[in-house]
């Protein structure tokens, strides 16, 4: 049986003239992958995704090293806590010149020069009277103010134990995506393989498995992350395998469909004939046909992972301190909203930026993927 | 129709009982005892696990938990954070504040995201389509705790709205100081509902019973409420179930971001204090209200479509 599929090319010859004429198709051919990769440049709000992530995901590698701080880095003995802020080159923007607002400050101290440092005082207003004492509140120049020199820059500021945020920003990032990559791909992987026995055995097979999914997909998803961090306290390995829990289900309908789609195809029969093994037909002939689906559905299935993720580490089930994730900073910056909107801010922007970009770039590839609107 | 009821049900008392086993593994499996402290005696470490039966095997456990659930509606008190409490006692005042937080949420999202939908799918191609479509995008990507975050210091901060939960007020009060958490939550909702109300009444637009409507005077306007709209909605129960569960997990973090005393508070609580039965409780809780859905969206699904209610008795899948 081997040696005949070893050589089933020489056992099979063209049909008195049907032969193709010169034996070359006319014109350029190009492969599945090619087509959708044209039609996705087109795309221009995918295209933009893509180019912002390929940003995002450099961003989240070499940010955290290169930085010339760490992640768990406390700089309480220079004080540098709270800091706003600061990029060099860019102080012209009011976000990142490096100033705070110290409130209800009293108008003579504000020029004593031991506790503000020569022109540190950029302006003061909202100037009133309490109880008799001048009162002012006070812009100021927060790095002058701290006596920290024109080297030292916060390009995100500094939290509240005086770490810097730009790094432990990107290093959250890194560990979102890294979360989200790796729990994405063991949900596709064991989708598929379910799907693809579901889709090709039938029967009983099918029936009991599908019941299966049916009821791992009733469990919401809070409840089988929770246990799974209960069982196997939390972690990054934890948080992939509880976000892959339940969502491989979806996957396995997926593929369960196409297989069902294609099982009574003439070319599945053809293998069969032939004597291709199950697992060959199964993976050579109709898995490729599901490879569209499969794609956009992964790279569908990012932005939900990147969000559970992100809301379990805010609760404070995820990823646990010190290692940052998006989620706990966010969780840390929210209790002084108040007073450092900024240590919100920067999170909350890599975050909504990386989860509409990925959904950009899932709609653009399900549209590039779809063949039947071309 | 009754049996395809009575199927569903079955199907739903199974699941959580499935559910329910699952969660009471994990439960007494994990490791550590929650009576495992410093300042614990050991002697007294050993009466307290006596008392609630946790020195026993585990499958005699698991016999007590159900004896305990069947014959006494008996689902254990919480040993932490409440001590001594029955744990249903402990979710009482929380249930209500959660359930209104999370149902307003999504019944405020669905007349704003079908009227946004319609006018998205009315203008396709145009301006308004195209702002609605970014919106859409926004809406549907940004997380609700990012949301929650930037309407509590925009409008909170700023003095329109109260920062947090207001829990001693009145009840007037108290809803007021629930509309900045809604809001967060209803964006997600808004959107999601709007992009697939959108894509059905697109593939509607184009058939040839809203040709005969054009053709038999009835305005675009008419047309679209009297024969477009109503296909378009059948498909929508589609999208409750997910919007559901998504807002669910979202009310946790924006729970905790506006202080609301609700489920998601007490869960967090009760898992690192490994206050077993009052984690039960709460996955129970989320369990139920997921399933209560799917089980209303399958009825719903019933009543809609002949095909889905009979297919049971001809023996094929249902």
């Amino acid at each position: 049986m081997t040696e005949q599929k070893k050589n089933s090319k020489d056992l099979f010859v063209f049909a008195e003239g049907r032969r193709p004429a010169g034996g070359e198709t006319p014109g350029r051919v190009r492969s599945f992958a090619g087509n959708v990769l044209a039609r996705l440049k087109k795309d221009t709000a995918a295209a933009a995704a893509f180019w912002i992530l390929i940003v995002l995901i450099l961003m989240a590698v070499f940010a955290p090293d290169l930085s010339p701080y760490t992640y768990r880095q406390q700089m309480l003995a220079e004080d540098y806590v709270n800091m706003p802020p600061r990029i060099r080159g860019l102080t012209w923007i009011p976000l990142f010149n490096g100033h705070a607002t110290l409130k209800d400050r009293q108008l003579s101290s504000l020029s004593d020069t031991a506790k503000y440092p020569e022109g540190c005082v950029i302006r003061t207003f909202n100037e009133r009277t309490v109880r008799g004492v001048p009162v002012a509140d006070a812009e100021i120049d927060y790095y002058l103010y701290k006596g920290a020199g024109e080297d030292v820059n916060f390009w995100f500021g500094t939290d509240a134990l005086g770490r810097d945020i730009w790094t432990r920003a990107w290093r959250g990032t890194r560990i979102s995506l890294l979360i989200a990559f790796a729990a994405v791909l063991l949900d596709i992987l064991i989708g598929t393989a379910w799907g693809a026995v579901c889709g090709w055995y039938g029967g009983k097979t099918d029936l009991i498995l599908m019941r299966i999914c049916e009821v791992v997909r009733a469990i919401p998803n809070v409840v089988i992350c929770t246990l799974m961090i209960m069982l196997m306290g939390n972690g990054v390995g934890t948080m992939i395998l509880a976000l892959a829990c339940r969502n491989w289900v979806s996957t396995a309908q997926l593929v369960r469909a196409q297989f069902l789609r294609y099982r009574e195809r003439e070319y599945v029969l053809a293998a069969q004939v032939m004597g291709a093994s199950d697992a060959r037909i199964m993976v050579r002939h109709i898995l490729p046909n599901a490879a569209g689906p499969i794609i956009s559905r992964a790279v569908m299935a990012v932005p939900g992972v990147i969000f559970t993720e992100a809301f379990l580490s805010y609760i404070g089930l995820g990823i646990a301190a010190p290692e940052p994730s998006l989620g706990n900073l966010l969780a840390e910056a929210q209790g002084v909203i108040g007073l450092y909107p900024t240590q919100t801010l920067f999170p909350a922007l890599i975050v909504s930026l990386m989860m509409i970009a990925f959904h950009l770039l899932a709609g653009g590839l399900r549209d590039a993927l779809d063949t039947r609107t071309y | 129709m009754s049996r395809y009821v009575l199927k569903r049900l079955g199907l739903m008392v199974l699941t959580l009982f499935v559910i329910m086993t699952l969660c009471f593994f994990v439960i007494r499996l994990m490791p550590g005892s929650p009576f495992d402290d410093p300042e614990n005696s050991p002697e007294l470490e050993t009466l307290l696990e006596e008392k609630h039966h946790l020195n026993e095997s585990i499958p005699v456990q698991y016999y007590y938990f159900w004896r305990d659930i069947i014959a006494d509606g008996y689902w254990g008190v919480s040993l932490k954070i409440e001590p001594n409490v029955p744990v249903w006692q402990v979710l009482a005042n929380r249930i209500p504040v959660t359930l209104v937080l999370n149902l307003l949420s999504i019944v405020l999202a669905i007349p704003f995201g079908i009227l946004a939908g319609a006018l998205s799918a009315r203008t396709a191609g145009r301006l308004p389509d195209r702002v609605i479509g970014i919106l859409t995008v926004v809406c549907i990507s940004v997380p609700s705790f990012v949301f929650a975050s930037a309407l509590q210091y925009q409008l909170g901060y700023k003095g329109a709205f109260d920062i947090i939960y207001n829990s001693t007020g009145t009840p007037a009060e108290q809803l007021r100081s629930l509309i900045l958490p809604i809001l967060a939550l209803s964006f997600w909702p808004i959107a999601t509902i709007c992009r697939y109300l959108r894509g059905e009444l697109l593939d509607n637009l184009n058939t040839d019973y809203m040709l005969l409507a054009k053709a038999k005077g009835l305005t675009p306007v008419q047309s679209l409420e009297r024969h477009a709209m109503r296909n378009s909605m059948v498909p929508l129960v589609n999208v409750i179930v997910p919007l559901i569960t998504g807002v669910l997990g979202g009310s946790l973090v924006v729970e905790k971001i506006f202080a609301v005393p609700g489920v998601g508070g007490i869960m967090t609580q009760a898992v690192s204090s490994r206050d077993l039965w009052l984690v039960m409780a709460v996955l129970v809780f989320y369990s139920v209200i997921n399933l209560v859905t799917v089980f209303l969206m399958d009825i719903a699904y019933g009543l809609i479509d002949p095909r889905i209610r009979l297919a049971g008795r001809k023996g094929g899948a249902a």
